[in-house]
């Protein structure tokens, strides 16, 4: 019992630092068409700049300021200088978004140097509570939590605000929403943003949760971030964070009971998806 | 009259590198250039996706490591004899055909997203497998291996990559100018068109990715082959990254610019490893390949073979 809660716990914490990361790819892609591969790069950046700011200035909350700040700065940067050059090529975007995840990952070994840097929670959040004979680790409430809440604030957005109903209606039909007179590249930049935002505020707390960062991690969960974003639908946002959880809660599992096949499980799981559902469990059509 | 011309020139440059062994004695150039022609059948490879269907693959380096370790694997736990050598030839294409025929079943009748995103996640799995499946691969550290005899030679082996790459171009330009790479082009030019043709589209992009496969796992039993030992690196991302500059910085489509680039990214490869001596910067040389990659991208995606091209159409035209 207490292990199934422990594991559940801690599945639900990684799917949701998986949902920051797919919650910006899908909505790039749904309304850009842009496969963002430079993603796990900023998820990677966050991570750093973030550390970095809060061991500096020591309070954690200016450090995941400071991590969604760079974030979406390189997001603007990326967004300017390189998509929207090429915009409308698929091809050439795609190889440029490439080249930009190393670009990036390299450049974090040159600012930070190439070794794993340790980082942990603030005191608030250390430790656990004790409930019955269940150990819950507070920084893992936390995560969930910050990751629920980012997910009501952009639910809302999208739903009940006009930016929200211009996102939506580019998603269905970009040429459409250009035509009625709207700046559609104002929202790319923007949604551009935003998504860099995101995968910099999961790379933050990513640190205190695994206990180190290195510059390889942000491949590694950019990969689990595109197996989420397959199996929830490329354009859909509510299924980016079920299909996250999904990923994160059997990853979880599988890295108990069979640890060397986690990555293998997620992987058939996409595969199953990609043949009977090509378009995602939760995707529109389109 | 113009093909005659570069049919001349090919043969000038590959007698040119026939020579150098013989001529030229220098160990080091000997097997940079062996190096160089490996990377240019894997960079073909990549050139028949990229530039003659426009699929975009990020893991190639799959296919190259496939062929690494089966061939490492063979010679180390068998004896290094000639037949195992072709034993772990025929099983290197039997598996890269059928992962490449599995990959592309999965995702080449969706848009180009999906092959990218699967072989870059397949490519990390491989990676993960490398790394943990210790009792055949030795893990992180690799292991070395003998090879049989005939390839200890360094001048002998040198020739036969350079004979694998002749003969590599010459089947993959056959292959492209056959009705087959034909109807491959068309899909490259108008995917709705050549299937309102009547065309099986998934079909023909699913050959065309078996068959790059399959030149990838080779050239990956080359490459481990040349330097007698195999670790997790050639799963690397790395590996997919220098076939994608080859490919671009020589020219998209051409297969001559997939040659070409290798020579140029294998030379500056070699060249900043000696400057990292001198400074610390080139350790980290990936970044200055990225950003040249990054700006050929976007100023100069036809690559050198492309722009050179174009710009003797036009002084023809005149």
């Amino acid at each position: 019992m207490e292990l199934f809660f422990n594991l559940t716990l801690n599945g639900l914490a990684t799917g949701m630092l998986i949902f920051l990361l797919a919650a910006g790819l899908t909505l790039i892609f749904g309304l850009m068409d842009v496969l963002n591969f430079a993603h796990g790069g900023l998820f990677a950046w966050g991570a750093y700049s973030g550390t970095w700011i809060y061991a500096s200035t020591g309070s954690f909350f200016i450090g995941i300021m400071g991590a969604v700040a760079t974030g979406m700065l390189l997001g603007w940067i990326i967004e300017k200088w390189m998509i929207k050059p090429v915009y409308g090529n698929h091809v050439q975007q795609i190889l440029i978004t490439l080249g930009l995840m190393l670009v990036l990952s390299e450049l974090l070994k040159v600012v930070w140097g190439p070794n794993q840097i340790s980082a942990s929670p603030p005191d608030v959040l250390k430790g656990s509570w004790v409930i019955g004979d269940i150990i819950i680790i507070k920084y893992r409430v936390f995560i969930i939590a910050v990751g629920l809440l980012i997910f009501l604030i952009v639910q809302y957005i999208l739903k009940r605000t006009k930016i929200g109903l211009v996102v939506r209606a580019g998603v269905m039909n970009k040429e459409m929403v250009q035509s009625l007179g709207i700046n559609i590249h104002k929202v790319f930049m923007l949604v551009f943003m935003v998504g860099a935002g995101m995968a910099a505020l999961g790379g933050v707390l990513v640190g205190p949760y695994s206990g180190v960062i290195h510059a390889g991690m942000g491949m590694e969960f950019a990969i689990l971030a595109f197996i989420v974003v397959v199996i929830g639908g490329m354009r859909s946002f509510p299924g980016s964070i079920l299909a996250a959880i999904l990923v994160g809660l059997s990853g979880s599992f599988m890295a108990y009971y069979v640890p060397d096949l986690s990555l293998a499980v997620n992987m058939l799981l996409m595969a199953v998806v990609l043949i009977f559902r090509p378009k995602g469990l939760f995707g529109l059509k389109g | 009259m113009n093909k005659n011309r570069s049919m001349f020139m090919y043969g000038i440059m590959i007698l040119f590198l026939l020579v150098i062994p013989f001529v030229y004695d220098s160990r080091t150039l000997l097997i940079l250039l062996t190096q160089v022609f490996i990377f240019a059948i894997f960079a073909m490879s990549y050139d028949l996706l990229l530039g003659y269907i426009g699929i975009v693959s990020f893991g190639h380096a799959m296919f190259f490591g496939i062929g690494a370790y089966t061939i490492g694997i063979f010679m180390k736990r068998f004896e290094p004899t000639m037949s195992y050598l072709f034993i772990a030839l025929l099983v290197t294409i039997l598996l890269t055909a059928i992962i490449s025929f599995f990959i592309g079943l999965l995702t080449l009748r969706l848009k180009s997203h999906f092959y990218a995103m699967l072989t870059l996640a397949f490519s990390g799995l491989f990676l993960v497998l490398a790394e943990k499946w210790r009792t055949m691969t030795y893990g992180n550290d690799g292991f070395t291996f003998r090879v049989p005899d005939f390839l200890k030679d360094r001048t002998e082996f040198y020739l036969i990559c350079l004979v694998l790459m002749v003969l590599v171009f010459l089947v993959l330009r056959r292959f492209i100018h056959s009705p087959l790479g034909r109807v491959i082009l068309a899909i490259r030019e108008n995917e709705q068109r050549t299937e309102s043709l009547g065309y099986n589209v998934l079909h023909y992009k699913i050959i065309a990715s078996v068959v790059s496969g399959v030149i990838a796992g080779t050239s990956g039993m080359l490459y481990s082959i040349s330097l007698r030992f195999v670790n997790t690196s050639v799963f690397s991302m790395d590996i997919t990254l220098d076939a994608l500059l080859m490919t671009i910085i020589g020219g998209v489509g051409t297969l001559v610019g997939a040659i070409i680039g290798s020579g140029l990214i294998e030379f500056a490869h070699h060249w900043l490893t000696e400057m990292a001596k001198t400074h610390w910067i080139f350790e980290r040389w990936i970044i200055f390949f990225g950003i040249i990659y990054i700006l050929a991208v976007m100023f100069f995606p036809q690559g050198i073979v492309g722009t050179l091209k174009r710009l003797r159409w036009r002084k023809d035209k005149k």
